[in-house]
């Protein structure tokens, strides 16, 4: 009796510590009320706009920089190049929440994993609207919760201004990427940092304004 | 990697369209040359204020960067970006030295053919002095107050990152005042040369980064 009731305990335990290793970001934070269901991130979506940024990307210990340079071209669209400094174009693809196409990429430059990893950061930066199922509080931010896929994003919005500061993407059970905005109104960002937790990638982004 | 997304850059300097171009002669073709070649052969340092201009056609405005650039035979070379952001990158005894806002890194070049091409092309951008490049179909115009040579790679590797440079220059001192390098129809970088000083003094302390 004792023997054949170890495999059901041990699958319980296993269920408890997916259950408790679930909620690895919202863990931490006290489950609110939902006062909406939509949010829509301004960042990057005025079509007016040229976003212009400074970059520097390092990745796996080795440092890389140049310009980005993204454009709403449409309204699910967006047009997204990287340069050197020197003008010289590195990477150019068109990204929507559905389609992805590039018209130019460097030979050096052109590997799958780091394609595919890319589009998995700028669809998540230029993303413009989320759709939200739940809502947390901590003392300086309200997360809310949207469910991507197999992932969640997490939205972190300031109480004070409701400003939109962080994007955590998250599996079931870890952190992926972290998306920081630093934004002096809430309609536009200077910088932006995309963070990988699982790879050694960070990419920072710093406006410039050219003259 | 790094140094070969720079190489990339290097590889692409210049071009320029006008409305009222028109071919050159033979004769003024061979006038033309001399003339470049003489004041190029003159050169020995050479530093220059430049505005860059990338050209993307979904954008609505240009991107502009400008700086200084410092040249001193036979092959110190350093281009420093001063607005918006600081950034500068030096050519110095096989090594690219590169100061991103005080980031200082360094690639090591060594004998790299390539390398040497690049440094060529630059220099000879700068200089005007290009036209025994084998590797360019190279064609002549004169536009008003200025001439104009456009060159078209013959590689298809360097084809692949750049469609045309096409260089401007004073008709009067025949020195480049444009350098344009089209990486397809649309887009484009735009440098301009301006407040050119030939043969003065360069502080060395412009060429260690």
């Amino acid at each position: 009796m004792q023997k054949s009731t170890n495999p059901f305990l041990l699958i319980n335990c296993f269920w408890l510590l997916v259950l408790v290793s679930c909620s690895s970001v919202s863990k931490n934070y006290t489950p609110k009320e939902l006062d909406q269901t939509k949010i829509e991130v301004p960042y990057f979506a005025n079509s007016k706009n040229d976003y212009v940024y400074k970059t520097n990307i390092s990745v796996y210990g080795h440092e890389m920089s140049g310009i980005f340079i993204a454009k709403k071209i449409n309204y699910t669209t967006h047009r997204v190049v990287f340069t050197t400094e020197f003008g010289n174009k590195l990477l150019d693809f068109e990204i929507s929440e559905n389609d992805f196409k590039i018209h130019s990429i460097v030979s050096e430059l052109d590997r799958k994993i780091l394609i595919n990893t890319l589009k998995e950061d700028f669809r998540l930066l230029l993303k413009q609207d989320f759709k939200i199922e739940q809502a947390f509080e901590n003392e300086n931010f309200i997360i809310y919760k949207s469910a991507d896929g197999n992932q969640d994003n997490y939205l972190f919005l300031t109480k004070k201004e409701s400003k939109l500061e962080k994007i955590i993407r998250a599996s079931h059970t870890k952190e992926k990427i972290t998306i920081t905005f630093t934004s002096e109104n809430d309609s536009f960002a200077q910088k932006v940092v995309i963070l990988h937790q699982n790879i050694k990638l960070k990419i920072e982004l710093n406006y410039f304004k050219s003259e | 990697m790094r140094t070969k997304l720079f190489l990339f850059f290097f590889i692409l300097i210049g071009l320029n369209v006008s409305a009222q171009e028109q071919k050159m002669t033979e004769a003024e073709i061979s006038t033309f040359k001399q003339q470049v070649n003489v004041v190029s052969k003159k050169i020995k340092t050479l530093s220059t204020d430049f505005v860059q201009y990338k050209h993307l056609d979904f954008l609505s405005k240009d991107i502009e960067t400008s700086g200084k650039m410092y040249f001193k035979e036979p092959a110190l070379l350093s281009w420093q970006y001063k607005k918006p952001y600081n950034y500068s990158i030096v050519f110095k005894n096989g090594k690219i030295l590169i100061n991103d806002e005080g980031k200082k890194s360094a690639v090591d070049i060594g004998n790299s053919k390539i390398f040497a091409r690049i440094n060529k092309l630059i220099v000879g951008s700068v200089s005007g002095n290009m036209f025994d490049d084998a590797a360019f179909t190279i064609s002549y115009f004169k536009l008003k107050g200025k001439n104009l040579a456009k060159f078209i790679p013959k590689e298809a590797t360097l084809k692949k990152y750049i469609k045309q440079i096409e260089l401007t220059f004073d008709k009067e001192d025949a020195s480049v005042v444009q350098v344009k390098l089209l990486e397809s129809s649309e887009d484009y970088t735009r440098i301009v040369l301006k407040n050119k000083v030939i043969n003065a003094k360069i502080d060395e302390s412009v060429f260690t980064n």
